[in-house]
């Protein structure tokens, strides 16, 4: 009885201590876990674009998904690229899940449209989507990161993704 | 009071000095012809996704090379697409040379927001 309790008690102790360390808002994620999330976002942004090529017959949203591809594709062979040079492996976290459940109403929901009703869709989301990740990097990953390499490639991720965020209001605007 | 043997070191490295000089020589001379022949060089570098410098004054026969230093791939096409140096990498470059009827006007197509221009002395 006496040792049951005793278990029961580590049990609990281990478990909240676990817990203690689970990050809980993007400010407490470490380095692995950003590059993670950091990972899925362009992952995201990848399959939206894919769909985007599948659905859209405007040659303006083609263009934009191919460019979203290619730059998103390079981003992320830079990260892994880094990712190995420092003998590291990126960590799932609580914010790589959410962007992930996210992605995957907006899919439904864009997979659903067609013609012009899609291209709207998809523009919008482009330009919020960007907006949202590039504040996260901006304001919760950048001024967190420890690593020297790994801050430099997310500072150039960020002007890279500024600049996708201002071609969406472009595409925006001519979409109107 | 020197060796024999710090002597012929002494001399060789005179003779060296001497053949560095001659080739630096012969080598600043043949650049400047080629630059006499060929026209101007032009370096423009690609990088945070802007061109730099973004106006650059160009004469017919020389030649501009433009190299992109952004992780992701970058264009140089004329606005009516007469020219293009077509995806370029990091750290790739495209040289292209100056005729007078060319378009001066060009932007990457990939990031249409990164415009830029050759202006042409006559
Ligand atoms: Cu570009």
């Amino acid at each position: 009885m006496k040792k049951t309790i005793v278990t029961c008690i580590v049990a609990l102790a281990l478990s909240s201590a676990s817990f203690i360390t689970q990050a809980k808002t993007p400010a407490e994620l470490n380095d692995l876990e950003i590059a993670h999330v950091a990972y899925t976002a362009d992952v995201i942004d990848i399959q939206y674009a894919h769909l985007a090529l599948a659905l859209t017959s405007s040659e303006q949203i083609k263009k934009f998904a191919k460019t979203m591809i290619r730059d998103h594709e390079a981003v992320n062979e830079q990260a892994l690229a880094l990712l190995s040079k420092l003998g590291a492996t990126a960590q799932d976290n609580f914010l790589s899940q959410k962007l992930v459940s996210d992605s995957k109403e907006i899919i439904n929901e864009l997979s659903q449209l067609r013609g012009k009703a899609f291209d709207k869709r998809y523009a919008e989301n482009e330009l919020a989507y960007h907006k949202a990740v590039n504040g996260l990097v901006a304001g919760s990953f950048i001024p967190n990161i420890e690593n020297k390499e790994v801050k430099a490639l997310f500072e150039a991720g960020l002007r890279i993704f500024k600049s996708h965020e201002n071609h969406a209001a472009m595409m925006v605007k001519n979409l109107k | 009071m020197m060796t024999s043997l710090q002597l012929s070191i002494a001399s060789f490295l005179m003779l060296f000095i001497t053949f560095t000089g001659l080739a630096q020589a012969s080598e600043t001379n043949v650049e400047e012809e080629a630059k006499a022949i060929e026209g101007t060089a032009h370096i423009i570098e690609i990088r945070d996704f802007v061109f730099s410098p973004i106006s650059v004054e160009v004469k017919a026969g020389d030649t501009i090379t433009w190299t992109n230093f952004d992780i992701v791939p970058h264009t140089a096409t004329a606005i009516d697409h007469s020219w293009d140096s077509g995806s370029l990498k990091l750290g790739e470059s495209f040289t292209y040379t100056v005729t007078d009827d060319m378009q001066l006007d060009y932007f990457c197509l990939f990031h249409p927001m990164m415009k830029a221009n050759l202006a042409l002395e006559k």
